[in-house]
């Protein structure tokens, strides 16, 4: 996303300083933790469930891979990945939040993931893995929380190896203005009084709304992942574009 | 696309949520740990995908590595596949076809299909023995009545629809119908033989 000349960034529909947006998306992730999982499927009805299968459908993901699960919260997709790589794989859950690792790690744990999977605290804007590392780099539901998101595509560019790709689930921009209309009802009226009721927290949830509003639309993403390098960049739209599948590869 | 994500959820969640009650089946997974197995029925032709692991089975419908086994059979031979004996003979008739580890087709079908659970016992744990005898008892019996039940509601219907509303004819009728259309059609024979002579007779 452009930076504004003044250092300062979008956090939601509020304009804050850079440094700010950091924190303020931490404090919103620290109070959501808990209730993370649950939140999740009561919002979205269980859909976010089926985005994800199509997520790892797409993903191409085999025996053996080395797989990054960026801001990878409460690790659905690491749980996913985990079980398909097997025991020669490896899956790195990364978050930058360490409240969604802890409740990431001892929900795997729970499961019995163990051995394949390690937890790393990161920010996506600055990875801290060797370049041509993974084979395979998801962020679902992620992105739109970083601050300077043309810096976090370079970095996972370039810890991805040859042959790599990188999948982007995020919300987009309805493909219908109905589904607009009803989904904008959703959010900024139904989205913060559920988030009050079972979390007893509101604002986290409006600020959930108004971030998905201020992210880059279907076209603009894959603009911005060319940009840093991607190539072969497509993008499926899911329940009518609310949310969308971005693919890339790097050659 | 979402529609076949969400029968593989649903399948994905069946098949745990019964594993869950079947005390043999963490076992018969540590067996076949790490196995991914691809099978398609013939009749559909949707790949499945069984990623078997300690934990769980996931199910994809999208896999672009090497299965362990990949197998197409026909949805009629699923039962039999349990049967070692059988395979031989379900290959050579073509209703199953297998690349890869044989050996695993059987561990699979075993995985899936025979699974043990006690059904008595484990609602014994939610609402104590007697209750959940009596519910067993009466859902077995309940079940044998709705067989019986649904048997001589279809010979009734039978009935209705051929004596009742006439929809359908009986037996004697139609049997009575083919006569009719034999006896027009030996008629009909004479008729033409009629007619040639007659035509012979003019030329
Ligand atoms: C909505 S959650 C998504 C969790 C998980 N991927 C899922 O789909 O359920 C977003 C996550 O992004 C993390 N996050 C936000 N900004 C980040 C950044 N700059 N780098 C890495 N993770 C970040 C948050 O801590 C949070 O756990």
């Amino acid at each position: 996303m452009k930076k504004s000349p003044d250092n300062t960034t979008h956090f939601g529909f509020k304009t804050v300083e850079e440094d700010k947006k950091v924190e303020l998306v931490a404090d919103v992730f620290h109070s959501v933790a808990a209730k993370y999982d649950i939140m999740n499927d009561v919002l979205s009805l269980g859909i976010h469930r089926i985005w994800k299968r199509f997520t790892i459908d797409c993903s191409g993901v085999r025996k053996g891979q080395k797989v990054l699960d960026l801001a990878g919260g409460t690790g659905d997709l690491t749980a996913k990945f985990s079980r398909i790589v097997g025991e020669e794989g490896q899956v790195v859950l990364a978050d930058i939040n360490d409240s969604m690792l802890k409740v990431g790690r001892s929900k795997l744990r729970d499961k019995g993931i163990e051995g394949n999977v390690s937890y790393v605290q990161a920010n996506a804007e600055e990875l801290p893995f060797p370049d041509n590392h993974f084979d395979l780099i998801t962020i679902a539901f992620g992105l739109r929380n970083v601050t300077d998101k043309d810096k976090a595509l370079a970095s996972i560019y370039r810890v991805l190896k040859p042959g790599g790709r990188l999948l982007v689930l995020e919300f987009s921009t309805p493909l219908y203005s109905p589904v607009k209309k009803f989904y904008d009802f959703y959010s900024f009226n139904i989205l913060p009084k559920l988030g009050k009721l079972i979390a007893n927290d509101s604002e986290s949830y409006q600020y959930l709304a108004e971030s998905i509003r201020m992210h880059p639309d279907q076209e603009t993403l894959k603009e911005m992942m060319n940009q840093v390098g991607f190539d072969n960049t497509e993008y499926f739209n899911l329940s009518a574009g609310i949310v969308a599948l971005h693919r890339g590869y790097k050659y | 696309m979402s529609l076949t994500n969400l029968l593989c959820g649903l399948l994905e969640t069946g098949v745990n949520q019964l594993h869950q009650l079947d005390s043999s089946a963490v076992i018969k997974r540590k067996q076949l740990n790490g196995t991914i197995i691809g099978v398609s029925l013939k009749e559909l032709d949707i790949p499945l995908y069984f990623v078997i692991s300690d934990q769980q089975i996931d199910v994809l419908n999208k896999f672009e590595g090497q299965t362990d086994c990949t197998i197409r059979v026909s949805f009629s031979a699923l039962k039999q596949l349990q049967d070692n004996h059988q395979l031989t003979n379900l290959i050579k008739s073509g209703e199953l076809e297998v690349e890869g580890d044989i050996q695993l087709v059987q561990q699979f079908a075993n995985l899936l299909t025979d699974m043990k659970i006690d059904w008595e016992e484990h609602l014994s744990q939610k609402v104590g023995d007697v209750v959940a005898h009596k519910f067993c008892y009466h859902t077995k019996q309940l079940f044998k009545g709705a067989v019986t039940q649904s048997k001589a509601i279809e010979k009734q219907a039978a009935l209705y629809i051929t004596e009742e509303a006439k929809l359908a004819p009986s037996g004697l009728e139609v049997a009575y119908f083919c006569d009719q259309v034999n006896t027009l059609e030996t008629e009909t024979d004479k008729l033409l033989l009629k007619l040639d002579e007659k035509l012979n007779q003019q030329s």
